[in-house]
């Protein structure tokens, strides 16, 4: 009865294929909620015809084990925005924290600058006070409390820069260990990935892997190869080999001139990384490019203030009469680097404020009519002390909103592709098919939304040519 | 005849409109984006009706909505290269090259008699 055997065995096969099936299925429902899983699909394979009295009927199918959805182009594009978006988001909350330092009403406790905006005004405007009576002791107090004020809000800024920096070399260090952690599972994953699955979708291990090369892109900017027997290697974007089929390769720090540098083998990558993303990398662009600008700004600030006003304060008569070396208000800095922190006031007798001319007799104010008018003068870089800040001020509020801009675009990319990553686990094609029409109906729309108003901005504000958009 | 629209009624909007573009965007809300170019179409009529004044105070809201624009224009640039990115992905499997594992076998899986 070879016949009925023959229908049996399809029958079986059948059910035995739909119970596989099944069990796939309630293995996705299972795991719905799990971070990193893939959905995974049946495959069936087509069994060979079976002849019953003659007859060829239908083959009938066998379930040869489930399948992930995944698409790697789309998950290493994903991975590449979450990169970015990493290092944007970790710069943007560190130029967040020093622009708070320097604004007066931020409430924040770090805000320790103070107003040095307001102090450079009211130091210079207690010079123009004295004027009127240069021999009161009271104005000439005045004018060394300005002074204090001034220099320890600068002395404070810069400390709190110094602090900040420090923080964020602590918080780079940190992210070694779990780097190479990762790194090393992924070499491990891809071991036991080329042994398990050579040439098919390893399922759950790649979704391990896919989740580890996930994490890895929020630390650090990687680049991912696709070896042979579904191998992988990982290196930075730089081109530095952190994973090499079951191989890693650790990355290790130390501290070079007090400050925390990184190494592949005996290579400096530290510079490299700054420019490759991740969290790392902004937090590299931070410590290295954000708080040394700022840094730099109040030292020539610091530094021009202070021996533009000593120069002037030794070129004129004090209360007691000295001419020409009536002595430093604040701490003469050998150097620009170092200056702001540095900052402080080192008369302690307001007599010896050189308000008089030389050889003008101590009633007279000359001497503090040109201290006066420094605040006027070009004596920092070629500008005002008052624009100086103003313009570092002004600086730094525009990289944050730089900063911000690509923050808020990259977060938007990783959305919508982390969207279409999410439809390809959909029911059916269609409803993929649907989800790429939603994009293109999207972007379709929103250019429509963007042409209409940046013509209409560019019509009312009546620029001649339409707003650029950087 | 019409008078000039009062700005009020043009200028709120201008900003806030924007913002919702690119939040809209990101999550790709095509309903809510035609809706808002079907907006942007009725503030331009608004504004070809307004007067000087309505114009002025437009102006004003378009100075302090730069930024915003700027942010929505790199949404959009963002959009369009996931958009290419999507294309290729689709003519990649359309030529049956593998993207990888399994997509493939789902696009040409044969159920036979089952």
């Amino acid at each position: 009865m070879a016949t009925i055997n023959s229908a049996f065995n399809i029958i079986s096969q059948a059910l035995e294929a739909d119970q596989s099936g099944l069990s796939i299925v309630a293995n996705n429902v299972a795991n719905a909620t799990t971070p990193g899983y893939t959905e995974e699909r049946p495959n069936w394979v087509e069994n060979s015809p079976v002849e019953i009295n003659g007859v060829a009927y239908g083959a009938g199918v066998t379930q040869t084990g489930p399948t992930s959805i995944r698409d790697r182009v789309l998950e290493e594009r994903l991975d590449q925005q979450k990169q970015l978006a990493a290092a944007s988001n970790s710069r943007l909350t560190a130029l967040n924290t020093m622009q708070a330092l320097f604004t007066p009403d931020s409430g924040n406790a770090g805000a320790a600058a103070g107003d040095i905006g307001g102090d450079i005004t009211s130091f210079f405007d207690s010079f123009s006070a004295l004027e009127a009576n240069p021999t009161d002791n009271a104005l000439r107090q005045q004018v060394l409390s300005s002074a204090t004020t001034l220099s320890g809000d600068i002395s404070n800024a810069a400390a709190g820069l110094n602090a900040q920096q420090a923080a964020l070399d602590q918080e780079a260090a940190g992210t070694t260990s779990q780097i190479n952690a990762l790194t090393a599972s992924i070499a491990q994953l891809n071991q036991e990935i080329q042994s398990n699955s050579p040439h098919a979708d390893a399922g759950v291990l790649e979704d391990q892997r896919q989740q580890d090369l996930s994490q890895l892109s929020q630390i650090i900017g990687i680049n991912q190869v696709t070896t042979e027997n579904n191998g992988l290697s990982v290196t930075t974007t730089s081109g530095q080999l952190l994973v090499s089929e079951e191989s890693s390769f650790p990355l290790t720090d130390s501290l070079v001139g007090g400050v925390t540098h990184f190494f592949v083998g005996a290579t400096d990558v530290t510079s490299q990384l700054e420019a490759g993303g991740g969290q790392l990398g902004g937090y590299l662009t931070a410590r290295d490019q954000d708080i040394p600008s700022a840094l730099g700004s109040l030292d020539q600030l610091a530094y021009s203030i202070s021996t533009s006003v000593n120069t002037q304060n030794n070129a004129g008569t004090d209360l007691a009469g000295d001419n020409g070396n009536a002595g430093d208000i604040f701490l003469q800095p050998a150097q620009v680097p170092g200056s702001a922190i540095a900052m402080s006031v080192v008369m302690t007798d307001p007599n010896h404020i050189a308000a008089a001319g030389l050889g003008q007799g101590t009633g007279d104010n000359s001497n503090t009519t040109a201290m006066a008018n420094l605040g006027n003068q070009a004596i920092v870089n070629g500008q005002t002390p008052s624009d100086y800040y103003s313009n570092f001020v002004s600086t730094l509020g525009a990289t944050v909103s730089n900063v911000r801009t690509e923050n808020t675009a990259q977060n938007a990319s990783v959305t919508q592709l982390q969207t279409q990553n999410d439809s390809l686990s959909a029911v059916n094609l269609n409803e993929e098919a649907s989800s790429m029409t939603q994009l293109e109906r999207s972007f379709q729309a929103a250019s429509q939304v963007f042409t209409m108003i940046n013509s209409m901005m560019a019509s009312v504000l009546n620029l001649g040519e339409q707003a650029t958009v950087a | 005849m019409q008078g000039p629209i009062p700005a009020q009624r043009l200028h709120p909007e201008l900003k806030q409109l924007i913002v919702e573009a690119s939040l809209a965007l990101a999550r790709l809300d095509a309903e809510r984006l035609e809706e808002l170019a079907l907006s942007c179409q009725a503030l331009n009529r608004d504004l070809e009706m307004a007067g000087v004044a309505g114009r002025a105070g437009l102006a004003r809201q378009a100075h302090d909505a730069q930024q915003d624009l700027a942010v929505f224009g790199r949404v959009l640039e963002a959009t369009r290269a996931n958009l290419e990115v999507m294309h290729r992905i689709r003519a990649l499997r359309a030529g049956r090259t593998p993207a990888y594992g399994g997509f493939e076998a789902r696009l040409g899986t044969t159920h036979g008699d089952h």
